[in-house]
């Protein structure tokens, strides 16, 4: 469903991604880890080509997206987008953000748009908050509101860019317990996050990145329990709090997890 | 006090000069002048703002050269070079009026595209990103998200700016309409002696119009509902950034 050849990005001089090739099916969930500055969030943002890319080839759902005949609105309805720091509006009440893609970009009438954004907030458990304006909202609660607003457009595929990480620890749950939902439905997802007890329950690969490139990309339980390269594996016991299996590691006492 | 109430004896040439036996004057000049201006440069200042964010330079470049080549010369050169301007090369004679008005409309279009320019900078980038990775064009974003916000943001830009523009509409002096001040000054001069009094009226009369406008844009700002700017931070964050967090000492431990 989304097929990367040879991706290659600048940033000035310096290279955020380097040769990708990546290629992800139809209701896969794949979870993205990296130290910070890997060229996580560059690369899912070339996805919906919030970020165009220098070299490669990125084929999304049929649209090639180097092609400059392809039309980008019609392809950005297609792919939801969830951000670190949610980007809601906030001049529009909850009820009002989810409402304006679908009236806007699908034409759908005012009735049907405020019908839909109401099933959509009861379906993140905030139904009573339609009328909140997002200032009024807790975190969690403004990140689930996001959510619907990218469900509002019926997506193919979801990329979630670090959705929990501008939580407060108690507020993530409620955020993590949506997008399971989501994958148990069926959905494409692309989730750049560090949570992994949540990549554990529902992802199907990880993929690591460090420095621009994947340096490894594996099913779930083979990236916990024995990663291959030395560098996921230091990631990984990080992210983890505890030694990954790991040779050099076995006579350290286990730390607190 | 009593020279203060003497020159209060001349109020009617204060607020609408020798009106109407003789042309508008005074304050209500002043103040149909800066309303004018204002509402014909916020449309143009409008299109100046956002044509110099254009990422197309034959449409930014032109917009630059304006907005910086007005912002570099006075108002009342402004006004006086188009009093001379006008009639020499359109061959006819228009109004002291229409003459002024024009002059500050061209001298406020140019602060009043910086207003706009900073109001949608001032939006952060990840609005324009929501908006465009849900499918809207950049012109429905632009209407539906950005300019919304960016237009309750520069609210109190407007008001600060009408407020200077309503005192420097006394410039207009120079091509002889009578305005405020030079009400003042005609008065003065019948009674040198009193001087200080006819000055000090005008300033009650700037300061009056001022100051109640600054307290209406106070509850138009709060009808309107100015941004809060920590909604575009996550919530962890809200206590961090604020210099003195709440419950600061209380808790110290």
């Amino acid at each position: 469903m989304i097929k990367f050849t040879n991706v290659n990005k600048w940033f000035g001089d310096h290279q955020v991604l380097k040769d990708i090739t990546l290629e992800i099916s139809r209701g896969e969930v794949v979870v993205i880890c990296g130290p910070s500055g890997a060229g996580k969030s560059t690369l899912i943002r070339t996805i919906n080509k919030l970020e165009p890319i220098d070299q490669g080839e990125i084929i999304v759902d049929g649209f090639n997206l180097m092609d400059p005949k392809t039309d980008l609105t019609a392809l950005r309805a297609e792919i939801g987008m969830v951000f670190q720091h949610f980007n809601l509006y906030p001049h529009r009440t909850a009820l009002k953000n989810i409402m304006l893609a679908p009236q806007k970009v699908r034409g759908l009438s005012k009735k049907k748009a405020t019908e839909r954004s109401l099933e959509l907030l009861k379906k993140v458990g905030l139904a009573h908050k339609s009328d909140a304006y997002p200032i009024q909202l807790s975190g969690g609660e403004q990140q689930r509101v996001a959510i619907a607003r990218s469900l509002a457009m019926e997506p193919r595929i979801m990329l979630f860019d670090e959705p929990t990480s501008a939580l407060d620890p108690e507020l993530i749950n409620e955020v993590l317990d949506v997008m399971t939902s989501l994958a148990r439905e069926g959905m494409t997802m692309i989730v750049i996050t560090h949570e992994m007890g949540f990549a554990r329950s529902v992802a199907n690969r990880i993929i690591f990145m460090d420095n621009g490139e994947i340096l490894e990309i594996g099913g779930t339980l083979d990236m916990f329990t024995k990663p291959k390269h030395q560098r996921t594996r230091e990631f990984m016991s990080k992210v983890l709090h505890i030694p990954v299996a790991n040779n050099n590691h076995e006579d350290k006492p286990e730390e607190g997890g | 006090m009593d020279f203060l109430i003497e020159q209060f004896g001349n109020w009617k040439f204060y607020l609408i000069g020798a009106y109407p036996k003789g042309p508008l004057g005074g304050l209500s000049i002043n103040i149909a002048i800066a309303l004018l201006c204002m509402i014909i440069s916020f449309f143009i200042g409008a299109i100046f703002g956002m044509g110099r964010l254009s990422c197309r330079r034959y449409i930014s470049y032109p917009c630059i050269i304006y907005i910086e080549f007005v912002r570099a010369t006075p108002a009342l050169l402004l006004v006086f070079w188009f009093f001379l301007f006008i009639p020499s090369v359109l061959g006819t004679n228009i109004s002291l009026f229409w003459s002024s008005v024009i002059a500050l409309s061209i001298y406020s279009t140019a602060y009043q595209a910086e207003i706009v320019r900073g109001g949608i900078l001032a939006v952060p980038r990840g609005q324009m990103e929501a908006a465009l990775s849900s499918g809207m064009t950049r012109f429905q974003a632009a209407r539906t998200v950005i300019l919304p916000q960016a237009f309750r943001m520069m609210l109190p830009s407007f008001v600060s700016f009408f407020i200077s523009l309503f005192k420097e509409t006394s410039v207009i002096y120079i091509i002889g309409v009578i305005d405020l001040t030079q009400a003042g000054v005609i008065i003065s001069q019948r009674q040198p002696d009193r001087m200080f009094a006819s000055y000090l009226c005008m300033a009650i009369g700037f300061f009056v119009v001022c100051f109640s406008m600054s307290r209406v844009a106070k509850t138009l700002e709060k009808k309107v509902g100015i941004l809060d700017l920590s909604s575009y931070r996550p919530t962890v964050c809200r206590t961090d950034l604020s210099l003195y967090p709440r419950g600061r000492g209380k808790s110290a431990a």
